[in-house]
């Protein structure tokens, strides 16, 4: 099968790497686009938890927004835990300060018996609104992010399918 | 050339890039010197935008979102951009080009496309005249032609072909100027196989007899070489 790369020319063999190259920046760039225009680093999150049930289960995809900062009680906000580089979607319950001092949110998941005070990091009972919170959802759809979750509990399924991807995109000539 | 490996038939696009290959080296074989300017406009285009992705992408890695966000903007728009421009250098320019090259300060521009699942090899020609001006010619023709029942590139009918057709080849190759291509000389019957066929018109069938009886009494011009 690789015999057929061997026997390319230079700029062939270039021409057909760039075919894959782009398919992957173009992938990337769409992502940083959407980026930009939600003002997140990440607008487009997997639910991991159950903690938000019956609003959103495991493998809900999520849309986030991050303008407009003043969040209200009620909302729906995704923020990481300093240190730690994992996603949580909880339910904002308490809000202090806003307007001059920075605004300072506490949340709960539905589906949790207690407020997220145990999961923050040490020393801190409260997130901070500009640097914790990464969104707000606004929209979602059921069930589809469930590929990313058996692609982040089963590493290896994650090389598979960019090598798989990467071999037909270079092999093909369509 | 590529007459070595075999292919498959029923593929059309597996015929069409074949021929592909094997028709810059007929052209670079008759002093056609052979200009890569499209495909590098292109490669530029596209690893440039590329470059920008692969930075963006190191940098976000490295640096963070926060440290980035100034230039995402810039270089998702910059990005977008060389790729626009990759997408109309392959559709508005290139339109299939899989050879340009001049000789005698003949320049020449060859396109080819197939309709699908159609196995029909269309040759878009564009070539300057002495008076400098440019001209195109539009030939086709079945791939059957040149290649054998078992998937194998022939390059004298394909030649043939090419320079029958198109008189920029014709006159840089008079050699391979037939009339009826395919059983026009000698050593196109030797070597078209099965294709024959595909080339007989209704009218000439007494010509059609002729070049049969001819075979069958073993008066064949050709060296006698055992047929596929």
């Amino acid at each position: 099968m690789l015999g057929a790369l061997g026997g390319m020319q230079p700029r062939q063999l270039a021409a057909q790497v760039l075919n894959f190259a782009l398919v992957l920046s173009t992938a990337f760039m769409l992502w940083k686009g959407l980026s930009v225009i939600a003002d997140s680093p990440s607008p487009i999150v997997v639910v991991l938890s159950g903690s938000m049930e019956p609003a959103f289960e495991r493998g809900d995809l999520l849309f986030l927004w991050n303008r407009g900062l003043d969040t209200q009680i009620g909302e729906i906000v995704v923020y990481n835990v300093r240190g730690k580089d994992i996603p949580i979607v909880h339910r904002v319950v308490r809000r202090f300060g806003g307007g001059k001092t920075p605004l300072q949110l506490l949340t709960k998941g539905d589906n949790n018996a207690a407020d997220d005070t145990e999961l923050y990091a040490v020393g801190q009972s409260y997130l901070n609104r500009k640097e914790d919170v990464i969104g707000s959802v606004v929209g979602y759809v059921p069930m589809v992010g469930y590929v990313t979750i058996l692609l982040s509990e089963y590493p290896w399924l994650k090389t598979a399918m960019l090598g798989l991807m990467g071999l037909t995109v270079v092999l093909q000539r369509e | 050339m590529a007459s070595e490996s075999k292919i498959s038939v029923y593929s059309v696009p597996d015929l069409k890039n074949t021929t592909d290959d094997a028709l810059p080296n007929y052209l670079s074989s008759l002093k056609f010197k052979q200009s890569h300017y499209f495909t590098d406009v292109r490669l530029i285009l596209g690893y440039a935008a590329v470059i920008i992705g692969g930075a963006l992408f190191y940098f976000d890695w490295t640096l963070g979102w926060d440290k980035t966000k100034q230039w995402t903007l810039p270089a998702v728009i910059i990005y977008f951009l060389l790729n626009g421009a990759f997408t109309y250098w392959i559709y508005m320019v290139e339109k299939g080009a899989i050879f340009a090259g001049e000789r005698d300060g003949v320049k020449i521009v060859i396109s080819t496309s197939f309709d699908k699942y159609i196995p029909i090899y269309n040759v878009t020609v564009r070539h300057t005249t002495p008076q400098n001006q440019w001209k195109e010619i539009k030939v086709k023709a079945p791939f059957t032609r040149w290649f054998t029942s078992d998937g194998r590139f022939v390059a004298k009918p394909f030649q043939q072909f090419l320079a029958s057709e198109i008189p920029v080849i014709g006159k840089a190759d008079p050699g391979n100027v037939v009339e009826e291509i395919g059983r026009g000389t000698d050593k196109a019957t030797e070597t078209t196989a099965s294709s024959t066929s595909m080339n007989v018109k209704i009218n000439d069938l007494a010509g059609v007899l002729n070049h049969l009886q001819e075979r069958g009494t073993g008066k064949t011009p050709g060296k006698g070489k055992k047929r596929g």
